[in-house]
């Protein structure tokens, strides 16, 4: 219980210092409220109580943070789930402790709250602490300028981590079907495992996240759930009911088979020639490993391993699973400023909405589609065209909530440079991809060429900053593969 | 001028002279490998003729029986020959067949090789020992895992004539008192070098026809690990081989010893390579060589003295070799001084009227395999006719120099035991055992 007591959720990063620093400081007071439980039988000295319905309305900034009574964790989570998933940012970022007695609460749901506190030691002292613990949060949240409701499950994941500013690492868990949760993030969703994954690896593709390794994990490729049985089977009947035995070697006679033939009761003694096997490495050893399969009998070495879902019982080999890597994440600068000024304020969304970006399924028909009238026809010239933006994350950095601004100025260069037939799409913030129609490669070169000079002016006369932009163009001929281009010319950048 | 003088020597010299003068031929050799050899031939070509018939119920008795024969082969950094083997295995005439190939510790690609015939099903099992034992520890591994009634083990460098296995089996139809079966050993790249041009002449000399009149004469004392099948029984009964070098030999005695009769059969036919050079030679029958002293001198004494056991053909197969091989390995040495002695001058006629008549002896053993083997000899083997003037250097100089070192060095230092044919943790035990 004391380890839950003093857990400290609240130990943000140097980075996140600086950008705390980089907010106005709000000076409000404010004061911790206990959600009343259904059988609102808690009542902790000098804390107000509220019911759940009131939360809504309680929206002021003198929240410090929601006290939940855990005596029923069930009713405790829901309680939890109900707040974060509120769409109101100044009521679902808020943070959130528990108080917890005695009573037994599952890991993943004691660590998704900010915090716990310890029923026995709950006094004002301790409660003063927390405010001050929290006030980092309440001081982001406060400085949102934005009061419409986050609709986008995605922007509110990015959101409660930058919040937080801490790192987002998992824990391990046997109640849930993915094998690792993301607690802080779970109550988030009304369907859990893998929605979080997918939600977190969304936002690591945008740049919008860093991650770290955490480890890699096999998981079914059927239902996605974690847990495998990771069988030894027999090569030749495939059943799994096989033995693994020892081969020793007795030197002296060179009699060479299984363990079992040389085990007397508690000593090893030679089938052979009766000596018996003292030492290990001086009359005998241990060469191989021999498998046996109880159905057919037979023998091998290398049993095929299979696994089989505990959840929907499929079977498959390994190499046929999903296996993925489990990362813990950090806000990036990107992340930071989309967090903060709404997901709007990128440079994709604000070109998605200028010039119509296509999805990446869509762009790919085209490509095929283009690829196959220039071979067919052979009587006009398309090009494809690879923009990279080496550093962008500094011009967030640099830029802040004007990143917009300029975005807006470099989407009008694209429109400007760019015509209505071609197609432009987005791999995410720093990579655009554009097919310029009945364009040859002289003329994407000379477009491409404009670009990047109207691109350079844009940042010389408004920020004395030197964007770093990559681009390639390749005519549309034989056999071009997007995705082998995609790599090289990621691997070049890098 | 020499060769007339020598002639005129030759001439002059009176049937006791003759003796006296060149009795190593006369009285050892010759008796022994020519005239001895030439009776048995005469008598056992027909025998094979009539023979036909139980040949044949015994190929009869075989198909309908229809054991498993397990094929073992055991061996180091032998990978790049498995592809050829399997391929000569799937082949054979006789189809019930496991193959069992044991990597006794390689660093090479041999797990790789092998593991990849197994998925392909060339090959029906492949054990891997990942700490080196031994030949022995690995034929027993191999042994260990085996299910066929009979097993045969072969050399992994060694390739079968389609009917081979079939043939190897047909004694145990014929008599159920024989326990283990050689089959006949040619030389597969006999057309490579020098080096195995002669070892081809000298295979075709000792293992094909050499081996069948021991067989003949009931005092075969090895069955080469190259090619040899056993019955699964009596193999059980040894719990398989002994640590070698030597353990083909040493197995052969230890199924001799158990009363079953062990044969040849020259129509078996496994082809092996054999060294391409003289160094390489010299080293592998230093160490074939070394074994006779060690297992037939010391292990398998007992088969020598009188005892309750003693059985007449076990001796003379042991004492034969002792008596040819070793006894006689100093008659040189002797005959050399005695010639010495009498008259210096006349070494040059000695040697050379040695050579004439040990190359005619070689010429008339070569023509009796020829007569024994002609069903099976290829166009290229007849070509060896041509090597057949080295054959007595060959044989009487570098074979006896090499045979005389491997004797001195095993009776003195006891060198097989440092052999690195073994592993040192073997060799070290088998010393310490005087095994």
């Amino acid at each position: 219980m004391s380890s839950l007591d003093n857990k400290n959720k609240g130990n943000h990063t140097n980075d996140a210092t600086d950008y705390l620093n980089e907010h106005e400081e709000i000076s409000v007071k404010r004061h911790p409220y206990l959600i009343k439980s259904e059988n609102a039988s808690l009542a902790l000295d000098g804390v107000k109580t509220i019911s759940k319905e009131e939360i809504d309305k309680k929206v002021s900034d003198e929240v410090a943070f929601w006290l939940i009574d855990m005596h029923n964790w069930q009713q405790g989570w829901n309680t939890l789930c109900e707040i974060r998933r509120n769409l109101s940012p100044k009521i679902y970022l808020k943070p959130v402790l528990f108080v917890i007695d005695s009573s037994y609460i599952p890991d993943e749901i004691a660590n998704a709250s900010d915090g716990n506190i310890s029923l026995s030691n709950c006094n004002s002292l301790l409660l003063e602490e927390w405010v001050s613990r929290v006030h980092h949060i309440n001081q982001w949240i406060a400085n949102l300028h934005l009061d419409s409701a986050d609709t986008n499950i995605a922007f509110k994941v990015l959101r409660i981590i930058t919040s937080r500013q801490t790192e987002l690492e998992p824990i391990t868990t046997i109640r849930r079907h993915s094998g690792y949760v993301y607690p802080i993030l779970e109550p988030l969703f009304s369907k859990r495992d893998t929605g979080v994954l997918d939600t977190l690896s969304f936002l690591e593709s945008q740049h919008l996240l860093s991650t770290r390794f955490i480890s890699r994990a096999h998981f079914c490729s059927h239902c996605g759930s974690a847990f495998l049985n990771f069988k030894e089977t027999c090569t030749q009947c495939g059943a799994d009911d096989v033995h693994s035995d020892e081969l020793v070697h007795h030197f002296k006679c060179a009699y060479t088979a299984e363990m079992e033939q040389f085990r007397k009761g508690d000593r090893l003694s030679c089938p052979k020639c009766e000596r018996e096997l003292k030492h290990i490495g001086v009359d005998y050893d241990k060469p191989s490993i021999i498998y046996n399969c109880n159905q057919c009998n037979h023998s091998f070495q290398d049993p095929k391993i299979m696994t089989e879902c505990y959840n929907c019982g499929r079977q498959s080999e390994p190499e046929n699973q999903e296996h993925r890597t489990i990362y813990a994440y950090t806000v990036s600068a990107i992340g930071r400023n989309a967090a903060d000024h709404g997901l709007d304020t990128l440079f994709s969304n604000i070109l998605e909405t200028e010039l119509n970006l296509f999805s990446e399924t869509a762009f790919r028909d085209f490509f095929r589609i283009e690829l196959s009238r220039i071979n067919r026809y052979k009587v006009s010239n398309s090009t494809f065209v690879l923009i990279h933006f080496g550093d962008i994350e500094k011009l967030y950095i640099k830029l802040g909530n004007q990143a917009s601004n300029i975005f807006h100025a470099l989407s009008n260069i694209f429109k400007s440079v760019l015509r209505h037939s071609d197609v432009i799409s987005a791999k995410n913030e720093t990579l655009f991809l554009v097919i310029m129609t009945e364009t040859s490669l002289e003329q994407s070169q000379i477009a491409c060429d404009r670009l990047k000079k109207e691109i350079n002016d844009l940042f010389k006369n408004n920020l004395e900053f030197q964007p770093q932009i990559n681009i390639l163009t390749k005519a549309f001929t034989g056999g071009l593969e997007l995705d082998s281009l995609l790599e090289e010319f990621l691997d070049d950048v890098s | 001028m020499f060769l007339e003088n020598a002639f005129e020597f030759l001439a002059g010299l009176s049937t006791t002279q003759l003796i006296a003068y060149f009795w190593p031929f006369f009285l050892l050799d010759m008796a022994r490998y020519l005239f001895l050899d030439f009776i048995v031939i005469l008598l056992y070509v027909p025998k094979r003729i009539l023979q036909q018939a139980k040949y044949n119920h015994a190929k009869k008795q075989l198909y309908k029986e229809r054991p498993l024969v397990s094929v073992i082969v055991p061996g180091k950094n032998e990978g790049k020959h498995i592809p050829r083997l399997s391929e000569s295995l799937s082949y054979q005439s006789y189809k019930n067949i496991e193959i069992i190939i044991v990597d006794d510790g390689s660093d090479d690609d041999t797990a790789i090789i092998c593991r990849e015939l197994e998925k392909q099903g060339k090959i029906d099992r492949f054990i891997r020992n990942e700490i080196r034992g031994g030949k022995a520890s690995a034929a027993n591994t191999a042994f260990n895992f085996s299910r066929g009634k009979y097993i045969v083990h072969i050399d992994a460098d060694s390739h079968l004539e389609v009917d081979a296995i079939e043939t190897i089996l047909l004694p145990f139809y014929m008599n159920d008192r024989v326990g283990a079966v050689g089959g006949d050993v040619r030389v597969a790249n006999n057309d490579s070098t020098f080096a195995t041009r002669l070892q081809s002449i000298e295979y075709i000399k000792s293992i094909s026809t050499g081996r069948t009149i021991a067989s003949e004469l009931g005092i075969l004392r090895i069955i080469a690990g190259a090619h040899g099948a056993f019955r699964r029984d009596v193999l059980q009964r040894l719990h398989g081989w002994d640590i070698g070098p030597g353990l083909d030999g040493d197995i052969t005695l230890k199924i001799r010893k158990l009363g079953f009769q062990v044969v040849h059969e020259p129509m078996a036919i496994c082809y092996t390579n054999v060294p391409e050079t003289f160094r390489k030679l010299s080293k592998q029958r230093f160490r074939w060589d070394r074994s006779m002293i060690r297992f037939r001198i010391r292990k398998h004494r007992d088969i020598l003295l009188p005892s309750a056991g003693f059985s007449l053909p076990n001796f003379l197969a042991s004492a034969e070799n002792i008596f040819f091989n070793l006894v006689l390995d100093v008659k040189w040495w002797i005959y050399v001084v005695q010639m010495l002695m009498i008259n210096p001058s006349l070494l040059g006629y000695i040697f050379i009227i040695n050579y004439i008549l040990y190359f005619l002896a070689n010429v008339l053993e070569f023509i009796m395999a020829c007569v024994l083997l002609h069903s099976s000899m290829r166009r290229k083997d007849y070509v060896l006719f041509l090597f057949m003037p080295l054959i007595p250097f060959y044989t009487g100089i570098f074979l006896r120099i090499v045979r005389t070192y491997a004797y001195m060095m095993e009776f003195i230092h006891g060198a097989s035991y440092n052999d690195k044919w073994n592993p040192w943790k073997v060799s070290r035990i088998a010393k310490k055992e005087k095994l």
